[in-house]
């Protein structure tokens, strides 16, 4: 009688298992299978910050008529990075804009336009592509750069990265980083202060009214 | 009478309020609950020529892929030596990456280097530091394999400048990993959408190569 019970006891057990088993998803394969199941992590915090102007750069990442003046978000900015660029040039900080293909600086949005000593550099996505601005920021002292610019997921992106990964420390105004999508915004954000320790350590996401010069 | 002075009052008050008030136009952080996720791309079949193309090995290094840190890098290695496997067969030039102070000695095992199999050290982006562009082209090579861990940085920033460069890219999703799901999930959307390189960039799998 025993035998039976533990032989029931054991089917049963053996059964309940199987399915036990069956039930556990098999891993997914790849991020396209769990793409759904992804979750934003939260908003990194806003730090004020205080800049030396000797030894700080700002960066006008192609506010273009091509671009910037097509996006209502870039252009929803304007007045905030006109504040932010005029404090710059009233603190004497070296300031200097860019402009993806052979776009002439005239092609600048009107509110935010270069003075006469404001370097123009071009290049795609990543400005450092153009040897001209590391050497520039770097003839000039420069330790600190402030990037604002359109869009979040090429110029803003990989100039910031691209400026850690040369050891410079870097001021993010997320007032001043828009594009057209959210999504890649968003990413931009959280990336440039969560990437590596070396971005944690470098990188000061902040909003432009919160810049001391 | 008296309802009139209190309606001036409360509108002053409210007017003083918004004098106050900073002005800043809504940013990324104000919207950030209300950020909605892509769709994720479509992955393609895709046909490689062993002689024009390379494979980068990206920080597979034991201080960022094992089981405590680096796990979802782990589970791509399987996928990965079988892609390792299939381009050393075909003659492919294969090349390693690590960064700070590490050598070829700190890949995992599972995917070691083999003979003079080229190993370049940067952070993050492998193009930075390196004469990993000169490896490339001095051997004619016009596309790239990325695979690794640290998808939204040493995946994301290479493949990228990859494009930049000049190169065709190709990422097998199954062969890239970070310990934030999102950093990965982005870097894939971002691949598929890159500003002004998408099209010189391939999603893929490692089981839909062929060479």
């Amino acid at each position: 009688m025993k035998i039976r019970i533990l032989w029931a006891v054991s089917v049963l057990a053996s059964a309940l298992l199987s399915a036990a088993i069956d039930a556990v998803p098999a891993r997914a394969a790849d991020i396209i299978d769990e793409w759904a199941n992804v979750k934003a992590p939260p908003a990194p915090q806003l730090k004020p910050v205080t800049v030396d102007p000797k030894t700080t750069a700002l960066l006008m990442l192609d506010f273009l008529q091509q671009n910037c003046g097509k996006r209502p978000r870039c252009l929803a900015e304007m007045p905030a990075m006109k504040k932010l660029v005029d404090a710059a040039h009233a603190a004497d900080v070296t300031v200097i804009y860019s402009a993806f293909g052979k776009v002439p600086a005239t092609d600048i949005i009107k509110d935010v336009a270069p003075t006469a000593k404001d370097a123009l550099i071009h290049a795609d996505a990543n400005k450092f592509r153009n040897p001209d601005l590391d050497k520039m920021l770097k003839d000039k002292g420069i330790k600190t750069v402030i990037t604002v610019g359109t869009g979040p997921s090429g110029a803003v992106l990989f100039t910031a990265s691209g400026a850690v990964l040369r050891g410079y420390n870097v001021i993010v105004p997320v007032d001043g980083i828009a594009g057209d999508d959210l999504y890649a915004e968003q990413f931009t954000a959280w990336n440039l202060v969560h990437a590596t320790p070396q971005f944690a350590k470098l990188v000061t996401l902040t909003r432009s009214d919160m810049i001391k010069f | 009478m008296k309802r009139a002075a209190l309606v001036f009052t409360i509108a002053m008050v409210a007017m003083s309020l918004l004098a106050v008030a900073p002005v800043y136009a809504a940013n990324i952080i104000d919207e950030w609950a209300s950020v909605k996720t892509p769709a994720p791309p479509a992955l393609k079949a895709v046909t490689v020529d062993p002689k024009t193309t390379a494979l980068l090995m990206l920080d597979f290094v034991k201080p960022s892929c094992n089981e405590q840190r680096g796990k979802r890098c782990v589970a791509t290695l399987p996928a990965v030596k079988k892609l390792l496997d299939a381009a050393r067969g075909k003659g492919m030039l294969v090349v390693y990456s690590g960064y700070g102070k590490l050598t070829q000695k700190d890949i995992v095992p599972e995917v070691a280097p083999e003979g003079s199999e080229p190993f370049v050290v940067s952070s993050l982006n492998k193009y930075i530091h390196t004469d990993l562009e000169k490896i490339l082209k001095d051997k004619g090579i016009q596309t790239v394999i990325t695979v690794g861990t640290f998808a939204h940085g040493a995946v994301l920033l290479t493949a990228d400048t990859s494009a930049e460069l000049g190169f065709k890219v190709i990422v097998p999703v199954d062969g890239i990993s970070a310990d934030a799901i999102y950093g990965e999930q982005y870097t894939v959307w971002h691949l598929a959408n890159a500003p002004g390189f998408a099209s010189k960039i391939t999603l893929t799998t490692i089981d839909m190569m062929k060479f």
